[in-house]
């Protein structure tokens, strides 16, 4: 318990940071009077507008205090207002969060689902052909981030391509791709489950894949060495079937890498999210934070960022405490400490 | 019968006999895969990092701003696809891929090895005061590196490449920093947090060994520990981690290309390239692929390479 | 899948482990590792042999090839291993499992790496009672609950909630006997179970395994470099060297009259109480054979002190000695013969010629 709190109040100091750092960055090279509100508001307008902005959210004032007041906002569940676009910034997270949070949601438990059984199958079968074509498709997309892996598949999936082969028969045609749409609509599952899955393929899989290949092969190393141990042998010599020494046995010894990773991978996702959402025309919170940055919408990036954080830290800490969970050697650790 | 036993043979195993010893295979003689996948790394690298930087002199590779005329004359929009004329066709602008994407790769080769020079040094030596000195001055630079990697890189790096940008208009001192160096900057800032760690757990480890406490015993110090002593044996560990993380920089620098906030217009980059055409790429994917091809088999290549140290070195890290 | 064991009919009359020239090579990329190279014995029930040998002797390779714990690729076996009568030796895994832990049963070395260290003690002896008896596991936890008290772990209801870490090395080596014990083998092989344990819990633990053959009238197998281990705890020896069995007799026989010198060097290089202070270890010099290619003749030839030609030329047969039946050996030149005193008188002659011949170097 203590350990829980020692850690919370670390990535509560480090979101704090991180949150105020944003913030000085969003001003950066604002520093004549009233000049943040005109940035926001946009050039042309009037000194009035101008002031009274300035006014109301202290644009003037200090750092801290202007941090105060945004943190003070945050937590009554006021975001500030995206001027640029008219809207209060809660609202227009609103529309795009949930895109965001699904294609990583999907990319996170799609990429585990992949990775695990392939992973432990590969271990399992050591240096069978299986596990060595495995690792090469492994090592192939982890070198495919979303930026090299959504053109190749929008080639593939999305653009229709006609192919004349010589064999079965003369002049064949076969025609590939054009199953996907191009423009990303932004379909949820409870609205309509068939379009959703239609627009939000392509996207996923370009998130997936990366995830899936960085997470197989790391545990596949775990596996690896965890076969070797004593105690598997020592399970198989009680009679305990395969399936049931690979799965309860080594995989709850092998997690470890995983599991660290999941926490760091938090970052590339909303990275490749990024990308991902431009590319395929997704409005979700990744072109939304483009857009905002771009057009110095300070508070919009604020807020968003802060939620961005917070999910980092909230994952990690969760990590942290499956260690825990995982290993009951570590349980002990933390209670004496 | 006679039998001589010399006292040789009473004591160790005659000469003459096969080799005594254990059955572990030695080392040397353990089998090798054939590093195709190392030795089409470096081939690639190398070709690729020649062509880029003597692409001026090369008669193949036209300029960038070059207009690849047809048979008839006139310029060719996305006319052909790879040919004999341009070979990896031409885009929306007449220009030939094909050169675009060496002069591309100029780009990001530099950026990214520039980056990955600013993570090591900058990186590197937190993570070396951090181990070697531990207490507060450990907390400090965990706190910083917890911080870069709490936010997301992508976002961070944006946020710093734009809002540089702002503020090299405003001040003064700044004006010399051009876009690349911006982005150099913004990488190499990403590039250290990760380094900062890996090379902070490493000194951690080697500030117990016996060299390192034999030094300070005889009044060494702590800067000269630090260089002489720990740095050399770090080199494995920095050069492995370059490679790897020279490629994901390039990645980087090809999606802050792709949304826009690449290089100065006017010099081609992959990321640049694969925005502009991506919504030809009905008509002619040939203006997409082939930047795109690029960029993966060289952040392919880089990987092996660092893949391959990493095994020579034999390194495990959880996924940076 | 025990039902291709269970199919032919068991012979409880007769001799347990029945053993006929097995051989166990690993192919590896230097060649062939003859591990075990035709090893023949015969265990009767309930009775409790010692493999002794050092590192590489192929003892460990043995016990595993018996049970049939082996790697599943690159592993060529031969000869016959007879089990109650039933045919094992050509059985893979899969049909293994089912006699695994039910009916032989291994305890390992390590105590501290062999047990699952994310699993509660009680779960992993559970676990044997649930497949192999199909216990509920209320029935399989209050049977752990007794095989505890078996091997002597006090407050046996509180250990079975804990975890290895928690225990010491000693009770940790108790818990594998336990679960090796589970199901009631009638087969109980004991790799090197007390090497990594301190010198007060060895006897305990051979004590209990003494304790626990006799009371379930179970054979004991134990596999050890350290011949002080076997001295008091078996009924009978086989030394093994160079992959081959070298001597068995009754453990008796074999310390009152042992016919080979490695089995006599491997006596004398145990430090003594007696022994004055500073007196020289008598070590066995030289390595143990390479097993990829083994020397011609006598295996041991190269480091034995009464090697003869005829040692390196010609293997040794494997044969009785007069005197008993049962007490088999292999050697040309074998402790007190003729020949062996022959051997001794010389290497001194030899040893003192030597010494002459120093000084008289020295003294120049």
């Amino acid at each position: 318990m203590r350990y829980f709190l020692q850690k919370l109040s670390q990535f509560a100091i480090v979101f704090f940071i991180v949150t105020f750092v944003v913030m000085i960055l969003m001003r950066l090279g604002l520093n004549a009077p009233g000049d943040p509100a005109r940035t926001l508001l946009g050039g042309t307008a009037d000194q009035g507008l101008i002031d009274a902005t300035t006014q109301k959210y202290r644009l003037d004032s200090n750092y801290f205090t202007q941090y105060f007041f945004w943190l003070k906002g945050m937590v009554t569940g006021d975001m500030g207002f995206s001027v640029p676009n008219s809207l209060p910034v809660s609202e227009l997270i609103r529309g795009r969060v949930m895109t965001t949070l699904l294609l990583g949601s999907y990319a996170i438990v799609l990429g585990l689902i992949i990775a695990v059984p392939f992973a432990v199958r590969q271990a399992y079968k050591r240096d069978s052909a299986f596990d060595k074509v495995g690792s090469g498709l492994s090592f192939a997309f982890v070198s495919a981030p979303a930026i090299v892996l959504a053109p190749i598949l929008t080639l593939i999936l999305i653009k229709e391509n006609t192919i004349t082969l010589w064999w079965p028969l003369n002049d064949y045609q076969v025609t590939i791709g054009g199953w996907f749409p191009r423009i990303g609509e932004k379909v949820y599952p409870w609205q309509d489950l068939g379009a959703h899955f239609k627009n939000f393929f392509v996207p996923t899989l370009v998130l997936t894949l990366p995830i899936a290949a960085i997470f197989s092969r790391l545990l596949r190393g775990d596996m690896v060495m965890t076969l070797q141990a004593d105690f598997v042998t020592l399970a198989s010599a009680k009679g305990v079937s395969p399936r049931r020494v690979l799965w309860v046995h080594a995989l709850r010894n092998s997690l470890f890498s995983l599991l660290t990773s999941v926490g760091l991978q938090i970052g590339g996702i909303v990275g490749g999210a990024i990308v991902a959402e431009t590319f395929f025309d997704l409005d979700g919170m990744g072109t939304m934070l483009v857009t905002a940055i771009l057009s110095k919408d300070l508070f919009t990036v604020q807020s968003a960022a802060a939620i961005l954080v917070a999910c980092v830290v909230v994952v990690n800490l969760t990590v942290d405490l499956l260690y825990a969970v995982l290993d009951p050697r570590i349980r002990h650790i933390r209670a004496l400490a | 019968m006679t039998t001589t036993i010399s006292p040789a043979t009473a004591a160790a195993p005659e000469p003459a006999l096969p080799e005594a010893g254990t059955p572990t295979p030695s080392k040397r003689r353990r089998f090798k895969r054939p590093p195709i996948g190392y030795a089409f790394a470096v081939v690639f690298l190398v070709t690729l990092t020649l062509m880029a930087f003597l692409a001026d002199y090369l008669p193949f590779i036209p300029y960038p701003d070059a207009k690849i005329l047809g048979p008839d004359g006139r310029p060719g929009r996305y006319e052909w696809g790879p040919s004999w004329t341009a070979w990896f066709g031409t885009d929306g602008v007449s220009g030939d891929v094909f050169s675009k994407t060496i002069y591309g790769a100029r780009t990001s080769l530099q950026v990214g090895v520039f980056a990955t020079v600013f993570g090591i040094v900058v990186g590197g030596a937190l993570g070396v005061i951090a181990g070697y000195f531990r207490g507060w001055v450990d907390r400090v630079v965990m706190i910083i590196t917890d911080c870069l990697l709490a936010l997301p890189a992508l976002l961070l790096a944006i946020i710093l490449v734009n809002r540089l940008d702002d503020y090299r208009n405003d001040t003064e001192w700044l004006g010399w920093l051009s876009r690349k160096w911006q982005i150099v900057l913004t990488l190499g800032i990403l590039a250290t947090a990760p380094l900062a760690r890996i090379v902070r757990a490493q000194t951690l480890s080697l500030r117990e060994r016996e060299f390192v406490l034999a030094a300070r015993s005889i009044g060494a110090k702590p800067g000269r520990v630090m260089f002489r002593e720990i740095l050399p044996n770090l080199i494995p560990v920095i050069l492995t981690v370059a490679f790897t993380g020279l490629s994901i920089l390039i990645a980087a620098e090809g999606a802050l290309a792709f949304l826009g906030l690449g290089v100065e217009v006017g010099t081609p980059t992959w990321g640049k390239l694969i925005d502009e055409n991506r919504n030809k790429i009905d008509e002619a994917w040939w203006a997409t692929m082939f930047p795109c091809l690029m960029l993966f088999l060289t952040v392919l290549s880089f990987n092996l390479i660092g893949d391959r140290l990493s095994r020579r070195f034999d390194i495990r890290q959880a996924g940076v | 899948m025990s039902t291709q064991i269970q199919a032919t009919a068991r012979d409880i009359d007769g001799p347990l482990l029945e053993l006929t020239d097995v051989t166990t090579h690993f192919k590896t990329p230097r060649g062939l590792v003859r591990a075990v190279d035709g090893v023949s014995f015969v265990l009767d029930r309930g009775k409790s042999l010692g493999i002794v040998g050092e590192s590489g002797s192929g003892k460990t390779i043995l016990s595993r090839s018996i049970m049939g714990l082996l790697p599943p690729r690159g592993t060529v076996r031969g000869g016959s291993i007879k089990f109650e009568g039933r045919e094992i030796g050509n059985l893979g895994r899969k049909q293994m499992r089912g006699v695994w832990g039910k009916e032989m049963a291994m305890i390992f070395q390590d105590p501290m790496t062999s047990l699952n260290p994310v699993m509660k003690i009680g779960k992993q002896i559970a676990e044997p009672l649930q497949i192999h008896l199909g216990m509920t596991r209320q029935n399989a936890w209050a049977t752990a609950e007794r095989l505890l008290q078996d091997v002597r772990i006090p407050e046996a209801r509180r250990r079975l909630d804990q975890y290895p870490h928690e225990m010491s090395g000693g009770m940790r080596q108790r818990v594998m006997i336990a679960i090796a014990l589970a199901c009631g083998p009638t087969a109980l092989f004991a790799d090197e179970p007390t090497t990594a344990l301190d010198v007060t819990v060895q006897a305990q633990i051979l004590d209990l395994l003494g304790e626990q053959r006799r009371d379930r009238n179970m054979s004991l197998i134990l596999v050890t470099h350290d011949l002080g281990v076997v001295a008091g705890h078996t009924d009978e020896i086989a030394v093994m060297y160079g992959g081959k069995l070298v001597e068995k007799a009754s453990t008796r026989g074999l310390f009152a009259n042992m016919k080979m010198p490695y089995t006599e060097a491997l006596l004398l290089s145990i430090p003594k109480l007696e022994d004055r202070s500073h007196t020289r270890l008598s070590a066995i010099a030289g390595r143990p054979p390479d097993l990829v290619n083994p020397p011609t003749g006598c295996r041991f030839a190269p480091r034995c002190p009464y090697a003869a030609d005829k040692c390196r030329n010609e293997e040794p047969p494997l044969i009785a000695t007069a005197e008993d039946p049962g007490h088999l050996y292999a050697c040309w030149y074998p402790v007190g013969s003729a020949a062996y005193h022959e051997a001794k008188v010389r290497i001194a002659n030899n040893k003192a010629g030597l010494a002459t011949a120093a000084s008289a170097a020295g003294g120049n």
